[in-house]
């Protein structure tokens, strides 16, 4: 979902987003905080967290990316990544370098189907993960919000020249792919602890997801983190877990030589 | 039509700002310098510590110890064998990167440090203590245990922590304490480890003193994952599948805390869950967030001792600032900035020389820690460095959880749980 986001803004607006784990690094904390002040669980606040995030997609769009969109590729990626540090110190500021690892209701449930054992939060955001794919998958294709958006995305020019608000239009994407990032924070919550730092690293596999499905194909983001989830959970059966990274990396490489446009294309 | 305003500086505005500063520069000839030149001067530390990146929890808790230590220094009337200089802390952040924390160090000293402290990581440590040795600047490490930093023969580099030896040799003795005490002995056992150079040298080390001791615990497996990592699940059913009785985790903040819930999720048995010497176990937010599950974890740590009056005062002016207790990293780097400030004050001066001279005499009692008195061998090793072993117990006062329960001339508590309940029947 994290990869689902990066590949909602890739695919609209062709920026890479790399403040998208500390984007959902915030979303964790919102959640954390509404869990600590109010007792209410993470799912429930899942909304709520998606649309705080989702307003604060918005505004970054708004007063950042909308004004370095014509710029070269290299120069998009250096407000990107001030934005995300940015976004890292604030949570270090507000919330201490502490990590924090709520007890929520059902953080610590499993299923058991004989011996093999079935980790109820992961059941609930893989559910989740698929059900929140359909409907931004619904929403492109069916409303039309979402026809403007995939309109804005084939042909900026030909947008505006319909009388499309392609501005807003990228503001609403890109704040939708916050939001998403923020729904897979929230639902990570419960399976791992919480701390500042978090955000580099799963926007570095967010990427590497986005690589392998086809940059900006959003069903290409869902399968990519799926192979990849897989992929580094069975070699640590049979390599040191250190080397997870680096049959991420090789992953990336033999689909980057051999399809260089992902399993299931998407831009160049 | 208006004329433009002048935003430049007209004749008067000038004549008087030059009036003021030559009045100024005539004051200051004579009454005004005085009280300046008669101020002590500043001696700067500087301290590099993980301050970001997946150890900050602890970096940052180490720049308060230090920092207390410098400000209770200065409090006190600064090092008086030099007219009182007051102690600078010049903060570095090492980002939990080698490679930063010796580009941090260089600043640092550029930036006129007379002594360096820090780093909490080994790796981190050996980079800075390479670095102190090409600039003679003395290198007091508060925190970093791994023996190699101080095994080549190195001038500048002390260290007030415990070395991964003598982690490992306390460990032992812990271990068969708690065995014969409780005449339970298990069978096998699988060790953890972060892939960082204290965890790999620390892992290492403790199935080779595991092998040399004697201890009929055979070690089924050794299992290591990246610094910072997000998910055990994969490493937890290889653990599950070597079906061990006990578990060596040598961890980092934050995987413990994984490793725990974990162990929990996918119900492995064991009859405890004892740490070789590594933090991950004992810090008041994981204490908080685990609750029972944290309950009956052993760890061999060098530890604060809650009952000497140098930690209650320096408990109390920590709690007062951060709003939570003096914990052994930050009780650790504030020793750190009072052995400099002991040394200092021997040496008179902050010539290296003079500092090393004072450095190797050093003999310091006053400090927080389980430890015996701080004395420098020829390696730069601290002699009286000890640990203690600590193990989470249940109690109504979070704060009180975590109890010293041998030595007994430190223990808080008379009883050690072991075996423990599994997890998942508390």
């Amino acid at each position: 979902m994290i990869a689902l986001g990066l590949s909602l803004i890739f695919g609209v607006m062709g920026v890479i987003n790399f403040a998208h784990g500390q984007m959902m690094v915030m979303a964790m904390y919102v959640s954390y905080w509404i869990f600590v002040l109010l007792g209410l669980d993470p799912y429930l606040s899942l909304v709520v967290v998606a649309a705080i995030i989702f307003v604060q997609g918005y505004l970054i769009q708004a007063s950042v990316v909308n004004r370095i969109l014509d710029y070269p590729e290299a120069m998009q990626v250096l407000p990107l990544v001030s934005m995300g540090l940015i976004l890292e110190n604030l949570a270090l500021l507000l919330w201490g370098p502490d990590y924090r690892s709520p007890q929520t209701a059902l953080g610590l449930e499993t299923l058991w189907i004989g011996p093999i054992m079935i980790d109820v939060s992961r059941l609930i955001a893989f559910a989740l993960a698929i059900l929140i794919t359909f409907l931004i998958f619904i929403l492109l294709k069916k409303t039309n919000i979402g026809k403007c958006i995939r309109a804005a995305s084939d042909n900026r020019t030909g947008a505006i020249v319909v009388g499309i608000n392609v501005d807003r239009i990228y503001n609403t994407s890109f704040a939708l792919g916050a939001a998403t990032t923020a729904a897979a924070g929230v639902l990570l919550l419960p399976l791992m602890p919480l701390s500042p730092h978090l955000g580099h690293d799963f926007t570095l596999t967010a990427f590497i997801v986005v690589i392998l499905g086809g940059m900006g194909n959003l069903i290409g983001a869902l399968v990519g983190g799926l192979i990849l989830g897989v992929a580094e959970s069975v070699s640590t059966l049979f390599l040191p877990a250190t080397l997870k990274h680096a049959v991420s990396f090789s992953i990336l490489i033999i689909i980057m030589l051999f399809r260089p446009q992902g399993l299931f294309g998407g831009k160049k | 039509m208006d004329q433009p305003k002048n935003k430049g500086m007209d004749r008067r505005t000038f004549i008087k700002t030059s009036t003021m500063i030559g009045l100024g520069v005539a004051a200051s000839s004579f009454g005004v310098p005085k009280l300046l030149r008669a101020a002590p001067p500043t001696i700067k530390i500087g301290s590099v510590q993980p301050a970001t990146g997946p150890l900050a929890v602890i970096g940052v808790g180490q720049r308060r110890g230090n920092q207390l230590a410098v400000d209770y220094i200065n409090a006190m009337g600064g090092i008086k064998s030099m007219d009182g200089a007051k102690l600078e802390l010049l903060l570095g952040d090492s980002e939990s990167k080698p490679e930063v924390g010796r580009s941090e160090a260089d600043r640092l000293i550029n930036g006129g440090a007379k002594v360096m402290t820090g780093p909490f990581q080994s790796g981190v440590a050996m980079a800075i203590s390479t670095l102190c040795e090409q600039r003679q600047v003395p290198f007091i490490m508060d925190v970093a245990a791994l023996d190699a930093i101080t095994d080549k023969g190195k001038k500048y580099t002390f260290r007030v922590f415990i070395t991964v030896s003598g982690l490992l040799e306390g460990g032992i003795k812990y271990l068969k304490m708690v065995t014969d005490m409780k005449k339970v002995m298990p069978k096998r056992a699988v060790v953890t480890n972060t892939a960082d150079a204290f965890g790999k040298g620390m892992s290492g080390g403790w199935v080779k003193f595991m092998e040399k001791s004697g201890l009929p615990i055979e070690i089924v497996d050794r299992v290591e994952f990246p610094l910072g990592i997000h998910d055990l699940s994969a490493e937890v059913a290889r653990i599950k599948a070597a079906k061990p009785d006990i578990l060596f985790p040598v961890s980092r903040p934050g995987d413990g805390i994984i490793l725990t819930r974990e162990l929990y999720k996918q119900r492995v048995e064991l009859l405890g869950i004892y740490g070789p010497g590594s933090p991950g176990w004992y810090e008041p937010d994981v204490i908080k967030d685990l609750d029972k599950l944290i309950y009956y974890v052993m760890v061999n740590v060098p530890w604060i001792n809650p009952s000497s009056p140098v930690y209650k005062q320096a408990n109390a002016a920590f709690e007062k600032a951060h709003n939570r207790y003096l914990d052994t990293n930050s009780a650790y780097a504030y020793t750190g900035v009072l052995v400099i400030a002991d040394i200092l004050e021997r040496a008179a001066s902050t010539d290296p020389e003079k500092i090393l001279a004072a450095t190797r005499q050093t003999n310091f009692k006053n400090h927080p820690v389980v430890s015996g008195p701080i004395q420098f061998d020829e390696k730069g090793d601290n002699t009286g460095a000890l640990t203690a072993l600590i193990q989470v117990q249940p109690d109504a006062d979070l704060l009180k959880r975590v109890k010293i329960v041998a030595p007994t001339e430190f223990a808080q508590s008379d009883k050690i749980i072991f075996p423990a309940p599994q997890l998942w029947k508390r």
